[in-house]
């Protein structure tokens, strides 16, 4: 119990006092998801949108992909992509493995999924009208595309935060396509993972805070995001 | 004023699956028109609506367009989208306020020079000033059918459909709504409204169209030859 108290105890101090490596941690947590949510919006968008309102054949068959790879553990994309950027795989030349690149593309695969099954989820419970409305106060496709998300905005922000939440927290493909290294692929899970490893319980618990403090954030976020989707339809 | 136009649908087939809701229905239209559907539910009237105004496509239909006749489909509803202008029964109001609707038709209508001026002029016209700062979302039926025909005025299209305009209205509100349409077309604007009560518009149509059993059995000979029109499948 002593050593959980003075674990957290010394754990805020680092926070607190400004710990540089801590925040560097941090800081290359939140640039490598926010770049790689930021890549994967705007496909998953116009992906989830096909899928709504698209009438086409297996249309159906990439719903259910989509919706399979969302329980696709994130080892499994970060092995994936290790393979294919490694030395003898196809994408080796482009010399991308323990890159932050790397953990970009792992961490595009792992929220694309998410974002196209709640996105579409969005579209689909979007009253259609929106759309014929738009197109029939003659709005161009591309127009009218925009005019329904900003219709959906509320559905779209739910999916884009809990994307969010589900990549800045996984470990799996950072470690694998990062490589954990110090001052340059270190992010805040696996971070949290080595330090644990060699009984660094202090910055471990302190990195957790930060994530803690994000998922509640992400929450509340998202809370308030819904409940005012649902009082200004 | 409306230049002169006209459209023809000639030989309109709809299915939906294995269940026929159209089959070889005729119509054209042409400026100044205001035309009448009738029918019973599940009649096809909402479905010939829509394919009119480009949002369905027809499993077949002849459509010519000042008597040209369209090439695919995708280039027609292009140009139906572009002159026709369809009303759900009931109209959908995007988000924020009544004053954003209006707004954002006018910026869609690049004949529209001074947006703020035409925006202040159809809010007069439809009596909705004192409502322009409302969420769209919170008013009435009656309100929203105004809000309908006002973005319908900033438009400005050849040809008007209305899906049961009058449904749900109370009398002040349906004498309004009467008297926006006339005003649309003494303007050259060409109307065509579905309704269960055609009895409503009194002398504003002057075409009257029944559905039954899918067909159009009853019109007032609105057929033009289309014959030499090269036929176009649309499949």
């Amino acid at each position: 119990m002593d050593v959980l108290v003075s674990s957290t105890l010394d754990a805020f101090r680092l926070l607190f006092t400004g710990n540089v490596e801590i925040w560097e941690i941090i800081g290359i947590s939140f640039r490598v998801s926010t770049m790689a949510i930021s890549i994967a919006i705007p496909p998953a968008l116009v992906i989830a949108f096909f899928l709504a309102y698209g009438r086409f054949f297996g249309r159906r068959f990439l719903i259910s992909l989509f919706n399979t790879f969302l329980s696709v553990p994130a080892v499994v994309i970060g092995l994936t992509l290790f393979i294919l950027l490694s030395r003898q795989g196809p994408m080796g030349d482009f010399k991308l493995l323990f890159t932050q690149n790397a953990m970009i593309a792992g961490q595009f695969f792992l929220c694309l999924p998410i974002l196209v099954s709640m996105a579409h989820a969005a579209f689909q419970s979007a009253d259609r009208r929106a759309w014929e409305t738009a197109r029939t106060l003659g709005a161009k496709p591309v127009y009218a595309f925009f005019t329904v998300l900003y219709e959906i905005r509320f559905g779209l922000m739910a999916a884009m935060l809990a994307g969010y939440g589900r990549i800045i927290s996984e470990v799996g493909a950072s470690m694998m396509l990062g490589g954990n290294i110090a001052h340059y692929t270190r992010n805040i899970p696996t971070a949290i993972a080595l330090e644990t490893s060699k009984g660094n319980f202090a910055e471990g618990i302190a990195l957790g805070t930060v994530l803690l403090f994000l998922a509640f954030l992400l929450n509340s976020l998202l809370q308030y995001v819904q409940g005012k989707g649902s009082i200004n339809p | 004023m409306i230049d002169n136009f006209h459209i023809g649908f000639r030989g309109i087939d709809k299915s939906f699956g294995k269940i026929l809701v159209l089959d070889n229905a005729t119509i054209n239209i042409t400026n100044h028109d205001c035309i009448v559907i009738t029918g019973e539910n599940g009649a096809g009237k909402t479905t010939l609506l829509r394919i009119l105004a480009g949002l369905e496509k027809p499993d077949h239909c002849q459509i010519s367009i000042d008597q040209a006749a369209a090439e695919s489909w995708r280039h027609l509803r292009k140009r139906l989208l572009k002159s026709i202008m369809y009303l759900h029964q009931q109209p959908y109001m995007l988000a924020g306020t009544l004053r954003r609707n209006l707004e954002y038709t006018a910026k869609l209508n690049p004949a529209i020079v001074d947006r703020e001026s035409s925006v202040n002029k159809a809010l007069h016209w439809a009596g909705l000033q004192a409502l322009e700062t409302h969420p769209s979302a919170s008013l009435s039926g009656g309100q929203k059918q105004r809000v309908a025909l006002a973005r319908a005025r900033l438009r400005d299209p050849q040809i008007l459909l209305l899906d049961e305009p009058t449904s749900n209205l109370d009398t002040e509100s349906r004498d309004k709504t009467l008297q926006m349409l006339r005003e649309f077309r003494d303007c050259g604007m060409a109307i065509v409204i579905v309704t269960h009560d055609p009895d409503i518009f009194g002398s504003l149509p002057n075409g009257k169209l029944h559905l039954d059993d899918h067909r159009i059995i009853y019109h007032d000979s609105r057929i033009v030859d289309l014959d030499s029109v090269r036929k176009t499948q649309h499949k």
